[in-house]
Formats: C-alpha cells, sequence, structure tokens
C-alpha cells in the first residue's frame, strides 16, 4: 500500500480533474457528431489550433490574465464564504472606467494618465461590488442576488455611456464604439513581436503576492473562520464585516483590473461586442477547479484559457455554433464537482 | 418552493432555455401547443432529477452546480435549436389559446383580462395552489421543517432527502412551464440566450418576497409593472430620448436594489439554505 501522502492525494485530485475534463471534451466531441461535424477535424482543431497559429498564442494570454485575475477575487470572497457572481459587472466597470479616465483625464501627462486608466478600472470594479459589500453587511442582504442583479444594470449602464459619454466623436451616427487607443496607451509586449504582454507577469506577480498574504498569514486563518463558521469567528473575536468588505472589494478590484489589461492589451477599444462575453461565469468555474487556491487558480485559469480558444477553433472549424463551449464548459464543472466529492470519501 | 426545503437551484435559467427549445420543436412537429408544454416539462422534469442526484447523493455545492447546469443549457440548447433549424427561421408556432369569456363584454377590465392567455390564469392559480400546499398540508409542512431545521425533521421521521427530492422536482416543472410560455407568448422566435437574465432575477424575486407564495407574486408583478412602465415611457419619448433608453432600462433593477434596505430586514431565508443533510 502506498502512503497517503500529500503529493499522493494531489496527484489523484489531478488525475479526477483530467477525467471530468475527459469527460466535458467527450461531451463536447458528441455534440459534434449530433450537429453533423467531423469528429477527427474537431478533436485536432480543439488541441493543435491554439498553439499554431500565432492569434491563438495571444488569445489564450489574454484570456489566461483575464481568468486569473478575476478567478483571484473571486476565489478570495469564497473563502470568506461569499459567492461573487458579479465579476462579470465588476469587468464591464472596470472596462468603462478605463475610457473614462482616458478621455475626462486627459489633461495629465502621459505616464501619470497610463497609471490612473489601469488604477481606474481597479476603482470601477471596486465600486460595483460596493453596492453589494454595502448591502451585505449593513443590511444582510444576499450578495448572490446583488451581484446578479448588477451585472445586468452593468450591460445597460455600460451601453448608456458607449451611445453618450465615452462614444468616439468620429463615427457614424449612433453607432457606439470608443475611440481606439494610441500605442502608447497600450500594455506592450515583453519581446518584440511574441504576443504576450507585460500584463502575463504582473498578474502571476499578483498572484503569488495574493498567495503569501493570504495562504502564508493569520488572514488565511480568519478568513477561513469567517467563510466556514461565522459563530466560530464572532466568539474568536474576528470582525467578521471587517473580513468581508475587504475580500469582496477586493475581488471587485481585479475584476476591474482584468477589463484593463483586456482593453489596454488586446481589444484597444470598446464596443457592444465585450458587453455580452461571459468570462464571469467562466472566472467562476475556474476559481472553483483552483480550489480557492491562490497558485492553483492560475493554473485553472491557464488551461480554461486553452480550452475556451480550443473549443471555439473547434466550432468554426466543423462549423458548429460557438455555443458548444459552453456546454462543453458545464459537463467539466460537473465532472470536477464530482471529483471533489470522491476526494472527500476518500474513494479513488 | 424549492429554495423552502433547502435547496437552491441556480439552474433554472438552463432549465428553461432547454424546454423552451423543446416547446418549439414539438409544438412544431405535432402542432398541439398542449403536447408542447407536457414535452417541456418532462425536459424540465429530467434536468431536475440530474440536478436532484448531485445535490442530494453526491452533496454538490448548490451553487456551482447550478452555474453548471446553467451553461450547459445555455450551450446544449443553442445546439439543439440550430440543428433542428439550421436556417435559424423561426418555425410556425401555434401558440395556447387565449380565453374568450364574457369578460370582453366588460368595459376596460375586459380588454385587460381578453389579452391575457390561460397561461396567465394558471400561473395565478398555481401560486394559489402552492400557498395552500405549503401553509396547510402535512406535506407542506415537512417541506418547510426540511428547509428549517432538517436534523428535527429527520428525527420526527421525515425523509428529509426524499422531501428535497419532491421540491426540486416540482420546482423543476415549473421552470419547465415557464420557459414553455416564454416560447410562444413572451418572446415570438429563439435567440441565443434568450430569457436574458430573467430567471436570475426569479431568484431575486424570491428573496424580497421573503420567500412566501403571495408576495412572490406581488414581487413579480410590481417588477413588471415597472420594467413596462419605462418601455411604455421609452416608446412614448421616442427617438429624442434614445440615448439615455438604456439608462431607463436599468431602472427596473435598481427599483429592486433600492428595495433591499427596506425589506431586506425582514427577509429570513430557510435556516438551510444550500446545506447539504448528512444523516447521522
Amino acid at each position: 500500500m502506498l502512503e497517503d501522502t500529500q503529493g499522493l492525494r494531489w496527484l489523484r485530485a489531478t488525475a479526477y480533474n483530467v477525467l471530468a475534463v475527459g469527460l466535458g471534451i467527450l461531451a463536447g466531441l458528441a455534440v459534434v457528431a449530433y450537429a453533423g461535424g467531423n469528429v477527427g477535424v474537431a478533436l485536432s482543431s480543439l488541441f493543435l489550433d491554439p498553439i499554431t497559429s500565432s492569434g491563438g498564442i495571444q488569445q489564450i494570454f489574454v484570456l489566461f490574465v483575464m481568468f486569473y485575475s478575476m478567478g483571484l477575487g473571486i476565489g478570495l470572497a469564497l473563502k470568506a464564504g461569499l459567492w461573487n457572481i458579479g465579476t462579470q459587472g465588476q469587468l464591464l466597470a472596470g472596462m468603462v472606467m478605463v475610457f473614462v479616465v482616458y478621455l475626462y483625464l486627459a489633461f495629465l501627462p502621459w505616464p501619470v494618465l497610463y497609471v490612473a486608466m489601469i488604477l481606474g478600472a481597479a476603482i470601477g470594479g471596486l465600486l460595483w461590488i460596493a453596492v453589494p459589500t454595502i448591502l451585505r453587511v449593513k443590511f444582510g442582504a444576499n450578495e448572490i442576488v446583488v451581484t446578479i442583479l448588477l451585472n445586468v444594470v452593468a450591460i445597460n449602464f455600460g451601453f448608456y455611456m458607449l451611445s453618450g459619454p465615452i462614444k468616439s466623436p468620429g463615427t457614424a451616427l449612433g453607432f457606439p464604439i470608443t475611440t481606439v487607443l494610441p500605442a502608447k496607451f497600450q500594455i506592450p509586449n515583453i519581446v518584440g513581436s511574441v504576443p504576450i504582454t507585460y500584463a502575463v507577469p504582473a498578474t502571476i506577480a499578483i498572484g503569488i503576492v495574493l498567495y503569501f498574504l493570504v495562504e502564508r498569514t493569520p488572514f488565511r486563518v480568519k478568513a477561513n473562520t469567517v467563510g466556514e463558521s461565522p459563530e466560530t469567528a464572532r466568539y474568536a473575536g474576528i470582525s467578521i464585516p471587517r473580513v468581508m468588505t475587504l475580500t469582496m472589494l477586493a475581488a471587485g478590484a481585479l475584476a476591474g483590473l482584468a477589463g484593463a489589461t483586456y482593453l489596454m492589451g488586446y481589444r484597444y477599444e470598446l464596443d457592444i461586442g465585450s458587453f455580452s462575453t461571459n468570462y464571469g461565469l467562466v472566472a467562476i468555474i475556474v476559481a472553483l477547479v483552483g480550489r480557492k487556491h491562490m497558485l492553483g487558480i492560475g493554473i485553472a485559469a491557464f488551461f480554461f484559457a486553452y480550452i475556451a480558444y480550443g473549443a471555439e477553433a473547434m466550432a468554426l472549424a466543423v462549423n458548429v455554433p460557438t455555443y458548444v463551449v459552453f456546454a462543453m464548459e458545464g459537463v467539466m464543472m460537473i465532472g470536477i464537482l464530482m471529483s471533489a466529492y470522491f476526494e472527500r470519501r476518500g474513494a479513488i | 418552493m424549492s429554495e423552502k426545503s433547502g435547496v437552491a437551484n441556480m439552474g433554472l435559467e438552463g432549465i428553461m432555455l432547454m424546454s423552451l427549445v423543446m416547446t418549439f420543436i414539438v409544438d412544431y412537429v405535432t402542432g398541439n401547443p398542449w403536447i408542447a408544454l407536457l414535452a417541456a416539462m418532462g425536459t424540465a422534469g429530467v434536468i431536475g432529477l440530474v440536478f436532484a442526484f448531485f445535490a442530494l447523493r453526491v452533496r454538490m455545492d448548490q451553487i456551482a452546480l447550478g452555474l453548471a447546469i446553467y451553461l450547459f443549457g445555455l450551450g446544449f440548447s443553442f445546439i439543439v435549436f440550430n440543428t433542428a433549424y439550421p436556417s435559424g427561421l423561426f418555425p410556425n408556432y401555434v401558440s395556447l389559446p387565449p380565453i374568450y369569456s364574457g369578460w370582453g363584454t366588460v368595459p376596460y377590465l375586459g380588454t385587460i383580462f381578453l389579452k391575457l392567455d390561460v397561461m396567465a390564469y394558471v400561473s395565478i392559480a398555481l401560486v394559489v395552489l402552492t400557498a395552500i400546499f405549503l401553509n396547510r398540508t402535512s406535506l407542506g409542512l415537512r417541506v418547510r421543517a426540511v428547509g428549517e431545521n432538517p436534523k428535527a425533521a429527520d428525527n420526527m421521521g421525515v425523509n428529509v432527502n426524499k422531501v428535497r427530492l419532491f421540491a426540486i422536482l416540482f420546482g423543476a416543472l415549473m421552470f419547465g412551464v415557464a420557459g414553455s410560455y416564454f416560447a410562444g407568448n413572451f418572446v415570438p422566435g429563439f435567440q441565443t440566450n434568450i430569457i436574458a437574465g430573467r430567471g436570475f432575477i426569479v431568484l431575486a424575486m424570491i428573496y424580497f418576497a421573503n420567500w412566501k407564495p403571495y408576495p412572490t407574486l406581488f414581487a413579480a408583478l410590481s417588477f413588471n409593472l415597472v420594467y413596462a412602465l419605462q418601455n411604455e415611457y421609452i416608446s412614448i419619448a421616442g427617438s429624442t430620448v434614445a440615448s439615455v433608453s438604456t439608462l431607463f432600462n436599468m431602472l427596473p433593477y435598481v427599483f429592486l436594489l433600492a428595495l433591499i434596505p427596506v425589506f431586506g430586514r425582514k427577509a429570513r431565508a430557510p435556516k438551510f439554505l444550500l446545506k447539504p443533510y448528512r444523516k447521522g
């Protein structure tokens, strides 16, 4: 008999997660077959397209940065027992703020404005999550309900901003789109033409800092206690409102930052297309798959960035709607939740 | 209702989408909206069973599971519709008949009630029935007991998971009805993510209604009143306010949020909402 060491347990968990993902891919292929697509072509484009095209590599790292940043926020809040379903709204608030700062604080000199845009995005996300945080801490309102409601509000608010205050003056009448950010306001690539920007190491650095803050300091105990047993926390003299407020606000700011990396490192302009994404939802899966672990979330984020792009490429290659991605992610998520169950029972 | 027993089903949007597509297809094939409705409820029931299995037997995190089902429904419903109707064209839809009764002769009121179809009445009846069931029958009492204090209920000889299974299934069937209703009478035609967050709004309404059937009806009506008012205002004001119309779109939601400090203090969720129960 092998001894039940930590390393072995980790291996088992990984094996199970891989299995879950395999299930999701199988489900995706089943859908492809059902819709009349070529399964072989689908499989090869799912795995190979992301690494064989430079567009694929760029997308993977853009998505990785966003998923990691948002996933960190969701994981943080989860540690304190709070569900932040409103990541999508905070992301949009961050994106809008980038342009609000860019247009309305344009008098600032270049490096200051550059930093202000990034900070503005974080503040946008933070303000957006401040509402559910206050309602939760002061009024005891369910944060799930409020964050979901605010997602819808964010989309409408974004439309409003796009069609007026931050609309590009140069576009055709009524077409809601912003101006394109000039090159000096874009996040540059690290090495020449390799499409990997400085946002990647920056996000990893944030993850590592959070890892030490959250996993290696007394804060870890505090957050976990608040999350798992508020009564114990109260008894131990931990300020529950403070832990909740801190984790929630940090979650909002991280989601806002994700918005900045998307706009300043990839899209450079904001239009309606950016509102109809589903990145916030995927980030929730990423946080769960990463087991709320600040470094684990990074691995999960990279993986889902790969799958998200691969699945989209697959859908295009076999002419199946890209919505197949959602179905696959749903199945994967159930599989991963299953693996957590087997682990608890020690049945592997 | 299923939340009363301590189970929250975040997958309701996914269920609504799936049953909506089912309604379209069956309605198109059979030409009979009632059979389509049944098919939709069947689809929803099956997904409900899956949800119940994972939530009760496997004791998964219900929110995560609900989101997974939502994602799956979002993706799969579109694929199914797209495969059945690759052109994306909307098939002929036979909708449920409106009620033509004596209402037509009553001034003012007549025009209002005439426009409502069967489902509007059925849903109000369902609210009343659910209220009676929860408050007046012994099974209803058990449902509430399981949500408030599963341990005590178990000691009294109530099978906690059986009751929850029942509640989840009932809830799923209702989502099926709702999704099916959407198909013909609300939005004629299918778009991706057609429910567009309305399912999630319902979760919020239940919250404001303090998990009680009658206030839920009231919450639903008042939300839609604000919703309709802002729509009406936009269409009256016309293009002059086109750019601010999106601001008005936020109103119903802001309205709900503003209510939280007012009603939120009183709101009290079933104590063991989201908590899986393990016997022993």
